[in-house]
């Protein structure tokens, strides 16, 4: 994590086209401040995204907000959303606010990727 | 000898900002309140929800935490200068079903019913005071080392 930073975000594209980002700190007030505005550009032109949780120590409503409006412009495009790594109580925060019912959790980030691989491949054969 | 509860308490100014002192603040006293990482997640959640609810809704200018570590729970009192609000009495807001038609915000005062195990209000001398209750899961002797006694 960056040195006075709240939360480093890393943005990086696998061979299958899905958007991985890594968040690296606490999910909160100020964190969510730090990394909601990169957030919008990604789920407008991602084909699917996986936000990795795994070095994320907390979270709070801010956090789960800046997940959900991403959730939200990816379902409307007909994409994909899903988080892995979440800690236990990461994971309650997620599910208690009901963010499993428009996003996919994971464990970690290979089951994510080929869930999320396998799934834009039936979506794309069934469009062809 | 039985274990004493202890009881810290400060106060804060009514801003966002402050929600990240009383985060710092609690870290550095929750190894002398022997509070357990689980414990300390909620107490954090649960603050930060009810600064954002008090500065952004009540329009608070000032708040006062104060927690007491007891052996069978741990003990939170928010006091701000806010409208009145009453979280426990609040309906919890929660996605329901696969939707893309979802409230995107309005999720905190659900996670602070979730996560403390149990609330009381009241509103005195225009203040609202709220008391939250979390499972003790103390790491140890709950006491700071300079109280432990053999």
């Amino acid at each position: 994590m960056l040195d006075g930073a709240r939360m480093d975000m890393n943005v990086t594209e696998t061979a299958d086209g899905i958007t991985h980002v890594v968040l690296d700190g606490r999910f909160d007030i100020a964190g969510a401040q730090e990394v909601d505005s990169r957030f919008g550009p990604l789920a407008e032109r991602s084909k699917a995204l996986i936000v990795d949780l795994t070095k994320v120590s907390f979270i709070a409503s801010l956090g789960v907000r800046t997940l959900m409006m991403s959730a939200k412009t990816l379902i409307r495009r007909g994409a994909d959303m899903a988080v892995c790594g979440a800690n236990d109580n990461v994971e309650k925060v997620l599910r208690s606010t009901g963010f499993n019912e428009v996003a996919w959790i994971y464990p970690d980030f290979a089951s994510a990727e080929s869930a999320l691989a396998s799934r834009a491949a039936d979506f794309a054969s069934r469009k062809g | 000898m039985s274990a004493q509860p202890r009881t810290l308490s400060r106060d804060f100014p009514g801003t966002i900002e402050a929600a990240s002192d009383a985060e710092c603040w609690l870290a550095s006293q929750s190894g002398a309140l022997g509070l357990a990482e689980d414990t300390e997640f909620a107490i954090n959640l649960c603050l930060e929800e009810l600064f954002l609810n008090a500065v952004r809704h009540g329009r608070a200018n000032r708040a006062r935490i104060s927690i007491s570590a007891e052996p069978d729970a741990v003990r939170v009192e928010f006091v701000d200068d806010g409208e009145a609000f009453d979280p426990s009495a609040a309906q919890p807001r929660r996605i329901s079903g696969p939707t893309e038609d979802f409230q995107i915000g309005g999720y905190g005062t659900g996670l602070v019913q979730r996560f403390s195990r149990r609330m009381s209000y009241r509103r005195t001398e225009g203040m609202n005071r709220l008391v939250l209750e979390f499972d003790a899961g103390q790491e140890g002797d709950p006491r700071p080392e300079a109280l432990r006694t053999a």
